[in-house]
């Protein structure tokens, strides 16, 4: 009787502190960013100067990237469709290091020769107004064109919009 | 008899001949090249192979069945560069990594030079578009001029290209 009498303390004790745990974690999680959709604004470089397949490459894998994230309604940059969109993120990206390796180089020595992007991206409202920034790199250091740099850059930035905007479906 | 119908052959033949040169002319069609569209074009999917060529001041692409037409007065920038790839093909060339004695990267060492057509364009509702291609070397240039030609923008002269090539 003594020994049921324990078991059911330590049974209620247990439950307590897991649901109190639970309910702590749902405290701890970030609030995502509302958006109704997002807008990607063309791909700028201020100071470092980027091929015109980089430039696009880059911009149009992220487009894709976001919309296989579950993303509804991405736009493209300067589409008239998105003016009148209520809750618009605005992903504007600058691009701050670009070196172009070489995919010779990467088969042959596995070491040397790869290419590397480092994009910085700011999620901002449609009145400017900066909701997030991160600085994304994007690498291929073995297999692959240097292309694919642009392709690892925007499954990297696709992965922070869908886990800090609540726009995208759960993927 | 035969002489006189033979005569009044000639002009009609000579007209006939005006009309298709004519018509030919306004055509417009440059020399189709092979091409890889990598990314960009609406209904075409990606690393799609085909044909390309500017017809009728489009920017025609067809890879199998499905045909793209780009119209050259939305092109906002064409930009013409150079790149390289594998001479072995895909499947083979990454099985080729697992040959002993670094044969494979042997292999990787054979490479042939190829160009890349870069168009930025917008289209009805202003939207930003990028499509690139690769297509073998020398063939970019051609495909560039004949664009501008018929109403394309480009931000860069060939000397900037040739810069950015190097």
């Amino acid at each position: 009787m003594k020994l049921l009498a324990k078991v059911g303390a330590l049974l209620c004790i247990s439950v307590m502190f897991s649901s109190g745990h639970a309910l702590c974690d749902g405290k701890n999680q970030p609030s995502k960013i509302k958006a109704g959709a997002i807008q990607v604004a063309m791909i700028e470089s201020d100071e470092t100067s980027v091929p015109a397949e980089f430039r696009v490459a880059l911009y149009e894998n992220l487009i894709r990237q976001l919309e296989k994230r579950g993303f509804q309604s991405v736009y493209r940059d300067g589409d008239r469709n998105a003016a009148s969109v209520a809750n618009l993120v605005v992903l504007h990206s600058t691009v701050r290091r670009f070196k172009r390796g070489s995919e010779e180089a990467r088969q042959v020595t596995t070491v040397a020769g790869a290419t590397s992007i480092s994009v910085h991206c700011q999620f901002t409202n449609a009145d400017g107004q900066t909701l997030l920034e991160r600085d994304v790199t994007g690498k291929v250091r073995f297999f692959g064109g240097n292309l694919r740099a642009t392709y690892d850059f925007a499954k990297r930035a696709s992965r922070i919009a869908h886990e800090n905007l609540s726009g995208a479906d759960s993927k | 008899m035969t002489f006189r119908s033979t005569k009044a052959f000639v002009p009609v033949a000579l007209l006939a001949a005006a009309i298709a040169a004519a018509n030919a002319s306004s055509q417009q069609i440059s020399k189709a090249v092979k091409a890889v569209q990598l990314t960009g074009l609406p209904g075409i999917k990606e690393n799609a192979k085909g044909i390309l060529s500017v017809e009728n001041g489009n920017l025609h692409f067809v890879h199998g069945k499905a045909i793209s037409d780009l119209s050259a007065s939305l092109i906002q920038d064409v930009v013409t560069g150079s790149d390289s790839q594998k001479a072995v093909g895909k499947t083979v060339g990454v099985i080729s990594t697992a040959a002993p004695y670094g044969g494979g990267r042997f292999l990787s060492l054979f490479r042939s030079k190829i160009d890349t057509l870069t168009v930025e364009y917008r289209d009805a509702d202003g939207a930003f578009h990028g499509a690139i291609f690769t297509m073998p070397v020398g063939t970019a240039e051609e495909i560039k001029k004949e664009l501008i030609a018929q109403g394309a923008h480009t931000s860069s002269s060939a000397s900037a290209d040739k810069e950015q090539k190097q």
